[in-house]
């Protein structure tokens, strides 16, 4: 009697048991239910938002496409929808791809643009370069009110920013001045470039003059027969060119200067830059 | 040998420490070997005087010698006595071909034919500087080799630094040195100080700014690497702003040394507390100067603290305009009436 009462408790008990934990379980399931809808719903809206970005990447695609392909003035003319949201999407378009030209002349070391983070400006910065080596940046930051303006820069004292400014005509045509400048200052570093190289390379030749613009160099060089001083004089009076507009040597011996081999020398000088022109003509044994 | 020479002599070896004097001897190189070798720089000076001065009357030198001597130091230590920017204006066509020898002989012919009795001396420095040392006589005494002027000049750029020149000089000096760079005009550029490298590198912009770019170099890795992951800095963010705006108006990197500022104000009075002052049309005059060992780097130091909630536009003219004197005036708004507010403070060049 005791064994099947007890049996049937034990049931009892174990079928509570199992009730209770099904009733635990129960709660979790719905939680979880909840939870996952509403994540859900959350992914749907997502996923919207990114279709709808999508579609327009696409139309601003097609829109750029179409503008690559036709001139600037046949594209006021194929757009016939009138509405903002085009308005909006051709702008953006315009957006992206000048951003990506800009990318793309500033891979290959022409200026860059960016806009300053507190002002109504923008920074252009124009990088040199010689003989494929990067160099110095320069910088200039512009304000974009009624008249362009230059608010700060780096350029050096010696390049004559307010004349090029007004020469090229900066509040019309941004891109001359920025284009001039920009030869300006290759030109300067490659000479200054040029200059450093002399003085490392070429040890026994002496540097007697130079300026900070460096448009002038006065060197030294000793012919090997009857250790004679030659005088040479660079003149680079064109500012926007690495190579020298005028040599001139100066020795007490006249004929010397006279030889065909000091004119081709000459002309080299003026053709290949001086520190590869010293060492060509060390080699044909014109200098020591 | 002259007084004149032995007493610049004097104070030359008076106002020079040992090791300078021996660097400098050397440099000048006027010394025959056995006078090299007999000069011991161990002594005192008193010894030392004694032996060059002995030295000087064996080698007949005369004051232009000693003259020399003196400009050669001074090239290497250029960073003492005190130095005012002037800047030139108006150039004519050819001034960006004005060369050196060209330069020397106008200068020194015209000031010869400005000044009845002068001594001019023209050296250049190895990086470009025009260095020219100028004794001042007039039309009845000699050069006073004992108060000399020094100028530092640039080719082809529009600066100038002077020391120790007079008010009655100054006009003189401004003739030549237009005429033989073919300018126009010498104003002053209102900046002065104690180191020529300082004002000499705050006008040439020979030290490093920060500009706004799209590809941030690398010292802000640095700063990233640096920083322990484990630690949060509490006030990152605003800590990031301010280093950034100090560094916008000052630079990142070593600053030039200037000793002051000076600001000049010509503002009507505009504080509550005195109504008297406030009822006054003239302006308020008042002169604020701040000083210190290197005052462009404590300025970026109250930015980047957070002392200073922003960099007034008064502070960042100081590198911006390479000026270190400022009149400030209030912008006129046509008819001023009593109550009309104070109107924004605008800095103006100096009357000269």
């Amino acid at each position: 009697m005791d064994g099947a009462d007890s049996k049937g408790v034990l049931n009892q008990l174990s079928v509570l048991e199992v009730r209770a934990r099904s009733r635990n379980t129960q709660p979790q399931q719905q939680c979880c239910v909840k939870e996952l809808r509403a994540k859900a719903e959350a992914l749907k809206i997502q996923r919207d938002q990114l279709e709808a970005e999508a579609q327009i990447h696409k139309v601003l695609h097609k829109l750029r496409m179409s503008m690559e392909k036709q001139c600037p003035h046949e594209e006021e003319e194929a757009m016939d929808e009138e509405s903002e949201n085009t308005q909006l999407l051709q702008l953006m378009a315009r957006h992206t791809q000048l951003k990506d030209l800009l990318y793309a002349h500033h891979v290959i070391g022409g200026y860059d643009v960016i806009k300053t983070p507190q002002s109504k400006g923008v920074c252009m910065s124009l990088t040199t370069a010689y003989e494929g080596i990067y160099l110095d940046t320069y910088n200039l930051e512009i304000d974009l009110k009624h008249k362009l303006t230059i608010t700060r820069h780096n350029i050096p004292p010696f390049i004559p920013l307010k004349d090029l400014a007004k020469q090229s005509n900066m509040q019309t045509n941004i891109r001359a001045f920025l284009d001039t400048l920009s030869l300006h200052l290759n030109a300067f570093t490659g000479r200054k470039q040029q200059l450093k190289f002399v003085k490392e390379q070429h040890q026994s030749i002496t540097v007697m003059e130079s300026n900070v613009l460096c448009s002038r160099l006065v060197l030294m060089f000793t012919v090997p027969r009857g250790k004679n001083a030659v005088l040479c004089r660079l003149d680079y009076t064109d500012h926007t060119r690495c190579l020298p507009t005028g040599v001139q040597f100066v020795c007490e011996d006249e004929e010397l200067l006279d030889s065909p081999e000091w004119k081709k020398n000459c002309s080299l000088l003026k053709e290949t830059p001086v520190h590869k022109a010293l060492t060509t003509m060390k080699k044909n044994g014109s200098i020591v | 040998m002259g007084d004149a020479t032995k007493r610049l002599l004097q104070r030359l070896i008076r106002r020079t420490r040992i090791q300078m004097l021996k660097t400098t001897l050397e440099k000048w190189d006027r010394l025959t070997l056995a006078q090299r070798q007999s000069m011991v720089f161990i002594q005192s000076k008193s010894a030392i005087t004694e032996k060059l001065l002995s030295i000087c009357e064996e080698n007949e030198w005369t004051v232009k010698h000693i003259a020399e001597l003196e400009m050669i130091h001074v090239m290497d230590n250029p960073n003492q006595g005190m130095w005012y920017a002037f800047r030139l204006m108006d150039p004519e066509d050819d001034a960006h071909s004005v060369e050196l020898m060209q330069f020397k002989e106008q200068f020194k012919s015209l000031l010869h034919e400005l000044v009845r009795h002068v001594s001019v001396k023209i050296k250049k420095h190895a990086d470009e500087a025009i260095w020219i040392r100028i004794a001042w006589g007039d039309g009845f005494s000699q050069p006073n080799h004992l108060k000399p002027t020094y100028v530092v000049h640039y080719l082809q750029t529009p600066f100038v630094f002077v020391t120790s020149i007079t008010s009655k000089q100054k006009p003189l000096l401004s003739q030549a040195l237009t005429v033989s760079t073919r300018h126009q005009d010498l104003k002053n550029a209102n900046l002065s100080g104690r180191k020529l490298t300082a004002i000499r590198d705050l006008l040439m912009q020979q030290y490093p700014q920060v500009f706004p770019t799209n590809f941030p170099g690398h010292t802000a890795e640095n700063n990233q690497m640096e920083s322990n992951p484990r630690r949060v800095k509490e006030q990152a963010g605003l800590e990031a702003d301010r280093l950034r705006m100090a560094h916008k108006a000052f630079g990142d990197g070593m600053l030039p040394e200037l000793e002051s500022a000076v600001y000049e104000l010509e503002t009507k009075f505009n504080g509550h507390a005195n109504g008297t002052m406030t009822d006054r049309e003239q302006p308020f005059r008042c002169v604020v100067k701040f000083t210190s060992t290197n005052l462009l780097e404590s300025l970026r130091q109250c930015a980047s603290s957070g002392i200073v909630s922003t960099v007034t536009p008064l502070f960042s003219s100081i590198p911006r305009s390479g000026k270190n004197y400022f009149v400030i005036t209030n912008k006129s708004h046509g008819s001023s009436s009593k109550t009309s507010n104070i109107t924004e403070p605008q800095i103006l060049d100096s009357k000269d």
